[in-house]
């Protein structure tokens, strides 16, 4: 096949760069549309949170009024303070907005279609999300303007302090499914919930065993999202724009396009994680009769997975949008607390518990004798009772880390519960002087 | 070899370098943290091109999302050092050029001359150090260093902490005015001192 | 409850449930709010006491039908039946107006060269009237009342000193936007308008818009609708269209055609429409009706412009001043002016 293109097309890098154009302009294109259809989604579904209408005058159903409002950035006036770093200032929105489209280029959208299929994209969406802080940290500073300063170091506490729990989950994934490829992770969801593929035989591929449906997977789905809400700066967490404190935070000296350009890269971010979280925890593109669809017909089967998948991201943005209908912001300390004293410890909690499925799901399986997992005590193997069937071992595996997890869970809602004589008068207090233990 | 990535691999060196040498001579502090940033990226890009996407993808994680970060808050910690008027050259330079050059020279002219360079025939499959294999390198290895990384970093994690700690029974907090009063009050009252009957009114 | 502490006092909402375990509270936060999610496509609210459903109003298609205390700008009202105004010129209006925007120039009887109890001309500056319906209480006639339209965006700034023939209106108009106010103080101002009327002579009081009707027009109709009262009905007609409904065929011919041709008021010249525009429309969907309506509306097409002449000369041709008198006024007009400078 690449002999032939060759052929038609002359050397092999002028395919290679023809076929990377080609993906790159799809993303290029694909990314800013689901950004409209975001904001106009937001932006409706809040409105009828509220018992409002939300924009319905421009186009159908008001689905143009993103693009009136595209119009509208674009011929506003692009303000730079006078005061402020005119270099700095420019790259900003870039530095925010890009590695955000970086992320699309490894999320796989359906089957087959993942842009570039590189073996640590877990790695590469912890790695490359990292780097818009610097973006916010730029933009922040090179505003010269207070709010913008306090905006970005908020920002920024906020994204390093809640991107070690988030880590710390997908690391328990990984563990637990032995992979870093966001490509492997569907094909691991099929069959059952719990059980997964190990009765593929027995009953067809339901497309249904998704991690979340497992203790480990659940408390990570949790830890994930309540992180991705975070550092894409939704609203229980919106601390960083706080509008009521300081202004816009570090977008208060952008408008027009630049201001459009931050905007969007929130909104992408928001989008990407969602798809990273509906991929690893929610089944990627399986539902029922998916995997049958794809084994019959490829590119249908493509078409509605890549339907499937865009149908949990989004699913997942709407749970966004119905938490910010409901919840208020928290304050800096009680944000800072529950990354540090909830969800590190239920992660790392987690994280164990994906380390003792492994080793209930491994020890001993298959030829004892020749297995690096034997291990032996006394001659006896401890977790000999169990046998070489998969679903006894998975059952036992399941109970086991439901109890380890849900008493994490429990544990930690009691530790850091308040004290128990607490009148409401302590609680006031505390509340007045800031210094309330917990949200 | 392929063209298209020797082009690439010119342009992300020539930014390496010009980044490089805009860190050690843009005036404004920020500015150059900021160019560090960008050659820290290009050096990853360059992993990247070698196809270590592992190792690429740590040197975006740990210097571009995190040394940054704690680059640019400890230079906005201490304002002083963002001024403009930072000196950058000084008299005897050239001194400092001649060290740094012999320096370069003693690391580099061994690995030069005595490293006996393993030319693979072109085409060859090149063996290029995965995610397993770092990972079993660790834990067989190299499991002595690695261990001991590990607890030199857990250790100066208990020190930070140990640091920033505070007990919560002498934690200070801002007071109010009126706790201020009092507090004023009670003190002249213990030192047997007549009331400052002023302070006391104004905290009615 | 209040608890008091060293630095001052705490409200503390008692709400109800005093054991709310960690996250009961934020799933019940959820939850309300998902049902007003569900609620906002399926229910629309309809009265205020409503704690659910759109209360968004489609403002150009849909209508909020106003209270009648309601008040805009202020218009002068005229008998139907017998085209005579209910203003005697007392001047009370003008005097209590605190923006002072109500001029008034009393009739004199041709004849006599007496002062008769109606007004000549009537003239309300719009564009500084500040709303406040003093002039409206303070009338002894009930004369004066505060109308209830308010699209009267206009960039014809002079425009906005509408004289008399623009301001009038007839009762019969006035009843269908606020029957009960009317029904408190009918009898009363028609009494005296009957004691008025015997010492008017000629065309003196007579509107100039129902001058040009013919007299025998107009059964007192106006039946207060029902509708209107209600004082927050969501899906009403524009208010604007309710004369029609309750007029005769020609009377509201005569009243749209003066509409057409003096103020802009296009809500009124097609009620029907409207209406159907209103059936047909989802609540949801309605972007282009607003493009109709707007078609329909004619520019405002203002008064008499706004000059130096004008002022001079303030007395329009048709009233009934002896010619000495507008003389006289005149002098001491442009005396005054000149004392101005």
């Amino acid at each position: 096949m690449l002999q032939f293109l060759e052929n038609i097309f002359g050397p092999s890098w002028i395919v290679s760069l023809i076929a990377f154009l080609i993906s790159t302009t799809v993303i290029l294109i694909v990314t800013p549309v689901t950004f409209m259809m975001m904001t106009w989604f937001e932006r409706r579904i809040v409105a009828r949170m509220q018992d409002r209408l939300g924009p319905n005058r421009v186009g159908p159903a008001g689905l143009l009024q993103a693009v009136a409002d595209g119009v509208k950035m674009f011929t506003k006036e692009n303000i730079t303070p006078r005061a402020a770093d005119k270099w700095v200032h420019l790259i900003a929105p870039l530095v925010a907005t890009g590695p955000v489209i970086f992320l699309f280029a490894v999320i796989p959208w359906g089957y087959g279609l993942s842009p570039v299929d590189i073996n640590v994209s877990v790695l590469f969406v912890i790695a490359v999300s990292s780097i818009s802080a610097v973006g916010l940290m730029m933009g922040g500073w090179g505003s010269n303007n207070k709010f913008a300063l306090l905006g970005a170091m908020r920002a920024v506490a906020q994204m390093v302090s809640y991107e070690i729990p988030a880590v710390i989950a997908l690391l328990s994934m990984v563990l637990f499914t032995g992979t870093m490829n966001l490509n492997k992770y569907t094909e691991l969801q099929g069959g059952l919930p719990i059980l997964g593929n190990t009765l593929k035989d027995v009953i067809p591929d339901l497309g249904l065993g998704w991690f979340v449906f497992t203790p480990i997977g659940l408390v990570g789905f949790m830890i994930f999202f309540i992180c991705i809400l975070s550092e894409g700066e939704r609203t229980p967490f919106d601390i960083p724009e706080a509008d009521s404190e300081i202004v816009a935070g570090y977008m208060t000296e952008y408008s027009g396009m630049k201001f459009a350009v931050f905007y969007m890269g929130q909104f992408l971010f928001n989008y990407a994680l969602s798809m990273v979280a509906s991929i690893i925890f929610l089944g990627g593109w399986n539902f029922p009769g998916i995997p049958q669809l794809i084994s019959i017909a490829p590119p249908i089967g493509a078409l509605a997975s890549a339907v499937v998948l865009g149908a949990k991201a989004w699913f997942l943005f709407f749970v966004m949008i119905w938490l910010r209908g409901a919840f208020p912001r928290l304050r800096m300390d009680q944000l800072m607390a529950f990354a540090w004293k909830f969800l590190l410890p239920l992660a790392l909690i987690n994280i164990l518990s994906a380390a003792l499925w492994l080793t209930i799901m491994l020890w001993c399986t298959g030829d004892c004798t020749q297995n690096p997992w034997v291990f032996t005590v006394g001659g006896i193997n401890p977790l000999g009772w169990l046998g070489n069937s998969p679903v006894l071992r998975q059952l036992v595996g399941f109970v086991l880390t439901a109890i380890i997890n849900a008493g994490a869970f429990f544990w930690l809602l009691n530790v850091n519960r308040r004290p128990a004589g607490e009148t409401p008068a302590d609680l006031a207090r505390d509340q007045a002087f800031g210094t309330a233990s917990l949200p | 070899m392929n063209i298209l990535i020797m082009v690439i691999f010119v342009v992300l060196a020539a930014f390496t370098l010009a980044a490089g040498v805009m860190v050690v001579t843009v005036k404004n502090i920020i500015h150059a943290a900021l160019w560090l940033i960008a050659s820290f990226f290009s050096v990853a890009a360059m992993y990247l091109l070698m196809e270590a996407e592992f190792i690429a993808i740590v040197q975006v994680l740990v210097y571009v999302g995190a040394i940054s970060i704690l680059v640019l808050f400890a230079i906005m910690l201490t304002r002083h050092v963002t001024g403009e008027g930072v000196r950058q050259l000084y008299k005897r330079w050239w001194i400092a050029l001649i060290v740094a050059a012999a320096l370069f020279g003693v690391l580099i002219v061994p690995t030069v001359f005595n490293y006996e360079w393993a030319v693979q025939p072109s085409g060859a499959q090149i063996s290029i150090a995965s995610t397993v294999e770092i990972g079993t390198a660790f834990m067989r290895e190299y499991l002595l260093p690695f261990e001991v990384a590990s607890v030199l970093l857990l250790v100066a994690l208990i020190g930070a902490i140990v640091i920033a700690f505070e007990e919560r029974s002498t934690r200070r907090r801002v007071l109010t005015l009126a706790e201020e009063v009092e507090q004023r009050r009670q003190r002249n009252e213990s030192l047997r001192l007549a009331p400052t009957t002023h302070a006391s009114e104004t905290s009615e | 409850m209040t608890v008091e502490f060293d630095r001052g006092k705490a409200y503390v909402v008692d709400r109800g449930q005093p054991k709310l375990r960690a996250g009961q509270g934020m799933i019940a936060g959820l939850d309300v709010v998902i049902r007003h999610f569900f609620s906002a496509f399926t229910k629309k609210l309809e009265t205020p006491d409503e704690t659910s459903g759109v209360f968004t109003v489609q403002y150009p298609e849909e209508r909020l039908a106003m209270p009648e205390a309601f008040r805009n700008f202020p218009i002068l009202l005229f008998d139907d039946t017998t085209g005579q105004e209910l203003c005697t010129s007392c001047f009370q209006c003008e005097r209590i107006c605190p923006p002072q925007v109500i001029h008034m120039t009393q009739a004199v009887d041709p004849t006599t060269g007496k002062p008769v109890p109606a007004v000549a001309e009537f003239m309300i500056e719009y564009d500084a009237c500040m709303s406040c319906g003093l002039c409206a209480e303070v009338c002894p006639f009930d004369a004066i009342k505060m109308d209830h339209d308010f699209e009267l965006a206009t960039d014809d700034r002079a425009g906005m000193t509408v004289r008399k023939a623009d301001l009038d209106r007839p009762v019969s108009y006035y009843e269908t936007i606020a029957p009960t106010r009317w029904a408190e103080v009918k009898d009363g101002a028609y009494k005296k308008l009957q004691g008025n009327i015997k010492r008017r002579s000629g065309s003196i009081g007579l509107s100039p818009r129902a001058a040009t009707a013919p007299k025998k027009a107009a059964p007192a109709a106006a039946k207060p609708a029902a509708g209107v009262a209600k004082p927050v009905a969501v899906k009403t007609a524009m208010p604007m269209a309710a004369p029609g409904k309750n007029m005769s065929e020609e009377k509201l011919a005569r009243l749209l055609s003066i509409r057409a041709a003096n103020v802009a008021k296009a809500g009124g010249a097609a009620p029907a429409e409207a209406e159907e525009v209103l059936a047909t429309a989802d609540t949801d969907d309605v972007a282009e009706a607003p493009a109709a309506v707007a078609a329909a509306r004619p520019v405002s097409s203002g008064g008499i412009p706004f000059s130096a002449d004008n002022l001079l000369g303030g007395v329009p041709a048709n009233t009934t001043m002896a010619e000495d008198k507008v003389e006289r006024l005149k002098s001491i007009r442009s005396g005054n002016l000149a004392r101005r400078g």
